[in-house]
């Protein structure tokens, strides 16, 4: 799912913003002030595919906060939404390194098929490595160690027995799958697979995995293929060791 | 940019107003060397370089004035051209919304309410810049009616309850006993209404506004309507109430607004024989501001 940072502090625009890209399918997260947006973007290093940006913003303005986004090395594509339009504007949003402009009030269709256009161009740019599948489109069977898992069916076959997953399930295992043998932190999974950004609880994980060890692990107590790997989050083993 | 290069040219014309009056100095001393000794013509030399160097001040005073209100007039376009274009720019969102998409009758709802109040807020906006027209210098005499002012400051305390969603408790009003002034009824009402929404607005998320009405002792009636608020720094009590006037710093970006208010509820005052004024311990100590108007004989 592709993720959208909308910052606006017009909380109007802001909703109906949120509620036509979510139904564009995007996932939205919105931020009221350019401060908050530079921590999400620069200092925390969240992960958003477009940038849409006020630039009449309570405290530190749009086009500050783009400068100051371009300066810390963060090329998120950008397209600048406010209500100046005037050419000398237009001219300081792309000089401070905006890649597209629209001026309020817009036509809906037009500035969802500017994001669109940034999007596919920032798709066309990315590198063969970048562009590894998504959890969503890896192999749709895997097995390791007698253990079978039909992500299509939501299946779980183990030690003879037939589990059925929910799809969050499901996702959390094909995520760790596909990062095998690699520890991996429970805020990337949140961030990954649940696609949330926000500080949230990250316990829910630790009961999924908790789930997933009593349909793969012989012994979920003492667990060889899920493990915890201690102040990071867990790892993957489909061929442990020893056997 | 648009403001630093305004700073350079107020710099650049106060730089040569002073060079311009060093040069007559420099040159006024030089005719009095030369003719120190002929009575009349020192005399009309004096009075000429005087006249120049005032001249010289009052050009420099004059350009750096336009070019500060030239500036002022930039930002009160940009504020309302924000004003203007945000509230209309989310019904055209909204519109779009409906026309393009299912929408559960739920969120139909919230839609048409928030296009409703959007509604609201540029009818508010364009109410305000009519009226400035309405109110300033040179514009038409006002058409005298018994207020009850009672009346119209409830009145406006309940519509900006309702349109802040406060209680009774964040913004109190208690009515005395009945006060009659001779004015403009609409006008009254627009500059009390702003007096409240300023105080609401500038209060940071922590509203106590309190409004009082007494009577002064030189038969007039004084609105008063305290806030908890940012309060305001000496040098710009006065400033205030100019036309497009508004503070510099962060507030002034954090709360929208088009700098018109206060100078409506100035002019509403003058207009009825009255004043308005602010009073406030300095910034983050609240402020009160007071409308006086006569009471009708």
């Amino acid at each position: 799912m592709r993720r959208v940072l909308v910052v606006e502090d017009e909380k109007h625009l802001a909703e109906g913003l949120r509620f036509n890209l979510e139904a564009e399918g995007y996932s939205v997260t919105v931020c009221e002030t350019g401060e908050e947006a530079l921590q999400r973007l620069t200092v925390d290093r969240q992960i958003f595919d477009v940038l849409v940006l006020d630039v009449m913003l309570p405290g530190q303005d749009g086009f500050s906060v783009m400068t100051d986004l371009r300066q810390a090395g963060q090329f998120i594509p950008t397209l600048i939404l406010t209500a100046r339009g005037h050419s000398d504007d237009v001219l300081r949003g792309f000089g401070a390194g905006a890649d597209d402009y629209l001026v309020k009030p817009f036509d809906l269709s037009i500035l969802i098929a500017r994001i669109h256009g940034l999007l596919r161009r920032r798709e066309w740019l990315l590198t063969e490595e970048e562009r590894a599948p998504a959890p969503s489109q890896i192999k749709d069977e895997y097995s390791f160690d007698g253990t079978s898992v039909q992500f299509d069916l939501l299946e779980l076959r183990s030690r003879g027995e037939v589990f059925r997953l929910t799809l969050m399930e499901a996702n959390v295992l094909r995520y760790l799958i596909r990062h095998e043998n690699e520890p991996v932190s429970r805020k990337t999974m949140l961030d990954e697979v649940w696609g949330l950004h926000e500080d949230t609880d990250t316990r829910p994980i630790d009961n999924f995995i908790m789930r997933l060890r009593r349909y793969i692990e012989a012994d979920p107590q003492h667990p060889r293929h899920l493990l915890t790997v201690r102040g990071v989050g867990y790892r993957f083993v489909a061929h442990p060791k020893g056997t | 940019m648009v403001v630093a290069g305004r700073q350079k040219s107020i710099a650049f014309f106060i730089a040569l107003g002073a060079g311009l009056i060093f040069v007559t100095v420099l040159l006024y001393i030089g005719w009095v060397l030369l003719n120190w000794r002929t009575g009349i013509l020192l005399f009309f030399g004096v009075v000429l370089a005087l006249l120049i160097i005032a001249g010289v001040v009052l050009n420099t005073i004059f350009l750096v004035r336009e070019i500060r209100r030239n500036e002022q007039h930039d930002a009160f376009i940009n504020a309302v051209t924000h004003e203007l274009k945000t509230p209309l720019a989310s019904i055209r969102l909204y519109l779009e919304t409906l026309q393009s998409r299912a929408v559960e009758e739920e969120k139909r709802k919230e839609f048409y309410r928030v296009m409703l109040e959007d509604s609201d807020r540029l009818l508010g906006t364009i109410e305000q810049v009519l009226r400035t027209g309405r109110v300033g210098p040179g514009s038409r005499k006002i058409s005298r009616s018994r207020v009850d002012l009672n009346a119209v400051i409830t009145d406006c305390v309940q519509r900006a309850r309702m349109l802040h969603g406060l209680n009774g408790e964040q913004l109190r009003y208690r009515p005395t006993s009945p006060c009659t002034i001779s004015g403009d009824l609409d006008e009254v009402r627009a500059a009390v209404s702003n007096l409240i929404d300023n105080a609401v607005k500038y209060s940071n998320g922590n509203v106590n506004v309190r409004v009082d009405v007494s009577e002064t002792h030189r038969g007039r009636i004084s609105v008063r309507v305290r806030d908890e608020g940012a309060g305001i720094g000496q040098s710009d009590l006065k400033r205030i109430f100019k036309r497009f006037y508004r503070v510099s710093g962060p507030l002034a970006t954090r709360v929208k607004g088009t700098g018109l208010g206060l100078y409506i509820v100035r002019s509403v005052a003058k207009r009825h024989g009255g004043r308005a004024w602010a009073e406030s311990e300095g910034p983050g100590r609240g402020s009160t501001f007071v409308l006086e108007l006569p009471i009708a004989s």
